[in-house]
């Protein structure tokens, strides 16, 4: 009886859990975490190519951002027997060795937003670093009249991509306003709402020449942006990054952001399944090739780098908020 | 044929029920549920992944032992895998020599011991809690580990590193022969010396322990030495298994920990509970999430389900009980 009992209770557990056809190749992609507006939208890309192409294409989501757990999902995927891995890294350094222990079990791996990841076949960006750090910084100056101060946010002090544009804006900003002024180091808190929120109202109550804020990290622009609204220097000080236009969208409509660019997460999830899709059937991937989502490519070592950039701003974002991001 | 039986039992004791029983149940309905559930690469992913959570286990089962606890164990190992990498850094970074790594771990060791043997005094001769004092030793390596690291990750260590955390001889994971060893190591202690006697009697009753002359205080303090020393090992372990280190590595651990204790029949107020049975459950624990990791269930399901787990294996550990005591009145 106990051991019925038992039997049903995780059976009508698995009941909950999807099962696909076991025929169909599987391209598994672990993000960075489960549960937000950006990840939900790659998964939306991820299912939507792979019932297109034929492929049994899903997401993993990790409880918590935590370069452990991606790493224990990988691993979980190797044994799944899948034939292509996808990651979109928290710490390039972390994941070096499973990668490599994927590769030997016959995997191929793509990341994305990791640039010359050690372990991958192929990395893509949907934005190239300079050309996307460049994007915000000259709207950044646009909206300060190219002087005053600014503090830059990234996701984490590890994260390759986050620090490459930052880099790119800043040697922009310095060497065509040299009126503008960085204040403090680089801030790695752009993952967390409550953490940009609250560096941010730390650097304004600091800083009372403060008058910009470049966020590169999803939650960073939001955070930074009801700290600013917050203080009521909505006008005064401008917020500019990247960041789901569903959950900014009240706060570029009321000033507090000013605007930013974003690649389309869907569209990397569905880049993702298609790069998985012409490695498995063993097509070129080179110079010149058009791929659906990337459009003409130029490989540069494992990286593939396109500027897909989408300006978010007043106009678009109802329609960008619209598609579920 | 009854007395093989009994031998048996008795080899495998009363609190081998639980885990045993969930082991089983496990392994049979995931095996239904999928077929690449069976296979070599599953248990190569189990196996990989089980020694990080176990070795901070076997950390918290000797405090648990006692009827204390041990909050500090991830912080623990994060701090003694920062002495290793300190130590590895001023010798060269990615070029530094086995000895570097060597002196490295007996220091990281020292430090993970040095930890418990504080807590260890503090415990034994103020008679605070054990939660109060380990919750304010974590929360003392968290600020001292941030404050080193700047709450960033430390790496870049020599290759010859990576088969400690990635490796495998004669088809044997590495992290997992030393899981092995440390449990081989626990299981001695606890069951043939003096210092493991000591601790039952003490989570059975410290008044009485001390009564019958056993040196409660110094035996407090080498068990949460001992723990801090495990620690490390699990600390150096994660090292090498991510490549870096960082404060937070693992920090979702700490009560998964107490979990396997507990799903492993050990008695929250101490004083029973094998090393043995522990293994077990964390093998379930980890059965479990790598295999519902293999359906494609989501992560946070993953959770629900230990918990769903634990609470069930309570339910039949009462009812076991009461349905042995039923049998023996009759008899």
């Amino acid at each position: 009886m106990k051991k019925f009992m038992i039997a049903a209770l995780a059976a009508s557990l698995s009941l909950g859990v999807s099962f696909a056809a076991m025929a169909a190749d599987k391209v598994g992609v672990v993000v960075k975490i489960g549960g937000i507006p950006w990840f939900n939208a790659m998964d939306a890309g991820i299912k939507e190519q792979g019932a297109k192409l034929g492929l049994d294409a899903f997401m993993v989501g990790p409880t918590s951002a935590d370069p452990a757990l991606q790493v224990r999902a990988i691993e979980d995927l190797i044994a799944q027997g899948v034939k292509v891995i996808g990651v979109v890294p928290n710490d390039a350094k972390v994941l070096e060795p499973v990668l490599a222990k994927a590769k030997q079990a016959g995997i191929f791996v793509i990341t994305h937003e990791s640039p010359s990841q050690k372990g991958a076949d192929w990395n893509f960006e949907l934005a190239s670093s300079t050309g996307f750090g460049e994007a915000h910084a000259k709207l950044l100056a646009e909206k300060m009249g190219g002087k005053g101060e600014y503090a830059v946010f990234v996701g984490s002090l590890t994260v390759p991509l986050h620090n490459a544009w930052a880099d790119a804006a800043v040697a922009y900003l310095k060497s065509n306003y040299p009126d503008m002024k960085l204040v403090g180091e680089r801030y790695g808190v752009a993952e967390d709402v409550d953490k940009s929120r609250s560096t941010a109202l730390d650097l304004i109550s600091a800083h009372p020449d403060l008058k910009g804020f470049l966020a590169f990290g999803s939650q960073g622009p939001i955070g930074a942006g009801r700290a600013v609204e917050e203080r009521r220097k909505t006008g005064e000080i401008f917020v500019l990054g990247p960041f789901s236009p569903g959950q900014g969208q009240k706060l570029i409509k009321s000033g507090a952001i000013s605007g930013g660019f974003m690649w389309n997460p869907k569209q990397a999830g569905e880049v993702f399944v298609t790069m998985a899709a012409r490695l498995i059937k063993g097509e070129s991937v080179k110079d010149g090739d058009d791929i659906p989502g990337l459009g003409v490519i130029k490989p540069a070592g494992n990286d593939i780098i396109v500027d897909q950039l989408l300006p978010i701003n007043k106009d678009t974002v109802d329609e960008l908020a619209g598609m579920g991001l | 044929m009854t007395a093989i039986l009994n031998r048996i039992k008795v080899a495998l004791g009363p609190d081998m029920a639980g885990p045993g029983f969930a082991l089983i149940a496990v392994l049979v309905i995931f095996s239904l549920a999928s077929p690449q559930f069976f296979s070599w690469a599953t248990f190569g992913s189990v196996a990989f992944q089980l020694p990080e959570l176990g070795l901070l286990t076997l950390a918290m089962l000797l405090p648990v032992l006692t009827g204390g606890l041990n909050l500090a164990i991830t912080f623990t190992a994060n701090i003694a895998g920062l002495t290793v990498a300190w130590v590895l850094q001023q010798n060269g970074g990615a070029d530094a020599g086995p000895f570097a790594f060597f002196l490295g771990s007996v220091l990281g060791i020292g430090v993970g011991a040095l930890s418990g043997v504080v807590m260890g005094l503090v415990i034994a001769y103020t008679r605070a809690h054990p939660i109060l004092v380990s919750l304010s030793m974590m929360i003392f390596l968290r600020g001292l580990g941030e404050f080193l690291t700047r709450g960033g990750d430390v790496s870049g260590f020599p290759a010859f590193l990576q088969p400690l955390g990635h490796g495998s001889i004669l088809g044997f994971p590495v992290p997992l022969l030393v899981f092995i060893g440390c449990v081989l190591i626990w299981h001695l202690l606890l069951t043939r010396m003096k210092l493991g006697f000591n601790t039952y009697m003490i989570g059975s009753n410290i008044e009485a322990a001390r009564y019958s002359g056993v040196n409660t205080r110094k035996v407090l303090v080498l068990v949460y030495t001992l723990s801090g020393a495990m620690c490390a090992i699990a600390g150096i372990i994660m090292l090498a298994r991510f490549n870096s280190v960082r404060v937070g590595h693992g920090e979702s651990y700490l009560l998964i920990t107490v979990l396997a204790c507990f799903l492993g029949g050990v008695n929250p107020f101490g004083g029973f509970g094998r090393v043995i049975p522990v293994a077990v459950a964390l093998v379930v624990l980890q059965l479990l999430s790598s295999g519902l990791n293999i359906l494609g269930a989501n992560q946070h399901l993953a959770t629900a389900v230990w918990g769903i787990l634990l609470i069930t294996v309570m339910i039949l550990r009462f009812a076991a009980g009461h349905f042995q005591s039923l049998k023996r009145k009759k008899g």
